[in-house]
């Protein structure tokens, strides 16, 4: 099994060397770029507001960057697959639950380099940075937030890609639904707000999206 | 003859000014007492008007009595009793023993329609409210509109704000904190490193002379606010010289541009909620007359007026709250641990949704 792993592993790495590459970088150079001269000792009791301004802000792209990694590897495990029809994967003495298992552990073994580099950048950023008081860095919450978040999106993702036409269809098809309705209900005046029911149920309290809600700060009070 | 007629002229001439002078002095102190008199005849109206319309407003009304509440309002389905008794003990604990005085001050709430095509009677006394608010936001509204009981105006400048029961005390705490680590200005750093000196400046609480430099210590401050938050209004007229060298880091333009603010519009270091924080840290420390105290004295300083309150000295006062405000930090962003594990779980989730998948089949 373990041969197997490394197979699918290093055909992997191939297909999505460049986009671990560059999200690897990206993930290092946001928290520097975060706290990049905002936080000098000589620049007194202004710099405290600036500092959350430009953290939050920053803050946005590591939700971002988590949804685009767990997407393009998601992508990047299923594309050569469905380009050959699958005859590869035919062709291996594997069940199709092994073979799945095995990309989607590769595609976790492939994130893990940038949730590394969010960590490191976090922790060096903090280090080199001033803090003034009564203000926190947070490096390990926000990059095992960053990681939830990768393994959400890119679950997501992976499972969407691994279906048929039929069942990306289905969702398609539930969605457009919804909208519909939301649509036919506001023409009639009743009151029914779906897309704020919808928003709850996925970014509220344990919704499959929840991790990616709130504000993504490197250094708060 | 001609001598006669001129000392006469003279005599006469220098005789008429004091003549029309204290005329002219008499007939202005007439036009003002007439005034006067038409200002008072004005106020006697007005209060016989506000008097009518109250009985009008009430007119038909019912008095609700809870404790020291008393509600004037007009029937409805609006759960008014059960509001109040949530709502006294709330507004007792407050004004301790001074929430007697509280049926001086009744509240008169007119419930109407929520609909609002609903044609309504136009008055001009009370609080008009939807007849299908439930008991939580009824009791809402009447710790929201409380009047606070022989509330001065010297209190009432001072506070910046009405003195009325906090609704979420914790949450009023923390916004607290985040000015004292966020304020834009060195006199609330200090504060919050534990200079009760500085404490005492931001409150506003000792002398009051050189609030400017008190307020915002350092040249870069006082360039940032008046660039910033007053940028436009010097921007035009005489003060627009001046403005250009603040512009250029000039600290005594910067100054003397924030020192020729109208009185009171100098903006705070710390918004409202720190000095009502004081306040009710004061009232907590005092006991049930501790409201009493407050107002008892109106000429008084303010740091007196506190002080005799808590029945503390003041630095010790301003210690408490110091306290109150640095436990009161709010909770780290982080991501509780329900969060992670549901994470997780979604993760697990869709990975079997994966596994199940029939593109194997194809």
């Amino acid at each position: 099994m373990r041969p197997m792993f490394r197979a699918i592993l290093h055909s992997q790495w191939k297909w999505s060397r460049l986009i671990a590459v560059v999200g690897t970088v990206a993930a290092f150079a946001i928290p520097l770029l975060s706290l990049q001269g905002a936080a000098r000792a000589d620049r007194g009791a202004l710099q405290a507001q600036e500092l959350l301004r430009a953290v939050q802000s920053w803050g946005t792209l590591y939700p971002l960057l988590a949804t685009a990694l767990g997407l393009l590897m998601a992508i990047a495990a299923w594309a050569p697959d469905h380009r050959g029809r699958h005859i590869h994967a035919l062709t291996l003495p594997l069940a199709r639950w092994r073979y799945v298992l095995l990309r989607f552990g590769a595609g976790f073994v492939l994130l893990a380099p940038p949730i590394a580099a969010v960590l490191i950048g976090s922790s060096l950023a903090v280090l080199t940075a001033t803090l003034p008081p009564g203000l926190q860095a947070y490096p390990i919450a926000l990059a095992m937030r960053f990681a939830l978040a990768v393994f959400v999106a890119y679950a997501v993702f992976f499972a969407v890609s691994a279906g048929t036409a039929r069942t990306a269809g289905i969702v398609l098809g539930v969605i457009a639904a919804l909208i519909l309705v939301q649509v036919v209900a506001s023409i009639a005046s009743i009151d029914l707000n779906l897309v704020n029911a919808a928003q709850t149920v996925l970014l509220l309290g344990p919704g499959p999206l929840a991790v990616f809600s709130g504000r993504w700060m490197l250094v708060d009070v | 003859m001609s001598n006669t007629l001129a000392v006469v002229l003279s005599i006469s001439v220098l005789a008429s000014p004091p003549h029309s002078q204290d005329s002219l002095m008499a007939r202005l102190r007439r036009q003002s007492d007439s005034l006067l008199g038409t200002w008072r005849d004005a106020q006697r109206l007005a209060d016989v008007a506000d008097s009518l319309e109250r009985v009008r407003a009430t007119a038909g009304s019912d008095t609700i009595a809870v404790g020291g509440l008393r509600i004037i309002v007009n029937p409805s389905p609006l759960p008014w009793r059960q509001a109040a008794e949530r709502a006294w003990p709330v507004i007792d604990s407050l004004y301790g023993s001074a929430a007697a005085d509280l049926p001086r001050y009744p509240y008169v709430f007119r419930a109407v329609d929520p609909d609002s095509g609903v044609r309504r009677a136009v008055l001009h006394v009370g609080v008009e409210l939807p007849w299908d608010l439930d008991v939580r936001a009824v009791t809402t509204v009447l710790l929201t509109t409380v009047t606070a009981p022989d509330f001065d105006p010297a209190l009432a400048d001072w506070l910046g704000t009405a003195l009325r029961p906090s609704l979420r005390p914790e949450i009023e705490r923390a916004a607290v904190f985040v000015q004292f680590v966020t304020a834009p200005s060195q006199a609330v750093r200090g504060c919050f490193l534990g200079v009760i000196a500085r404490c005492k400046d931001v409150l506003q609480l000792g002398d009051s002379t050189g609030v400017v430099a008190r307020w915002y210590v350092t040249p870069s401050e006082r360039e940032a606010l008046v660039t910033g938050a007053f940028g436009d209004y010097f921007a035009s007229g005489t003060t627009a010289l001046s403005l250009q060298r603040c512009r250029q880091h000039r600290d005594d333009a910067c100054t003397a541009l924030l020192q020729s603010l109208p009185p009171g519009s100098l903006p705070r270091p710390l918004a409202h909620a720190a000095r009502l924080l004081l306040v009710r840290e004061a009232l907590r420390a005092g006991g049930r007359d501790a409201y009493r105290r407050l107002v008892a004295n109106p000429r008084a300083p303010i740091a007196d007026r506190l002080s005799s309150a808590a029945g503390i000295d003041i630095d010790a006062l301003v210690v408490r709250w110091r306290n109150a405000v640095l436990a009161a930090r709010p909770a780290p962003l982080t991501l509780p641990w329900w969060a992670g594990l549901a994470a997780i779980g979604w993760t697990a989730i869709f990975g079997f949704c994966a596994l199940r998948s029939s593109r194997w089949r194809l």
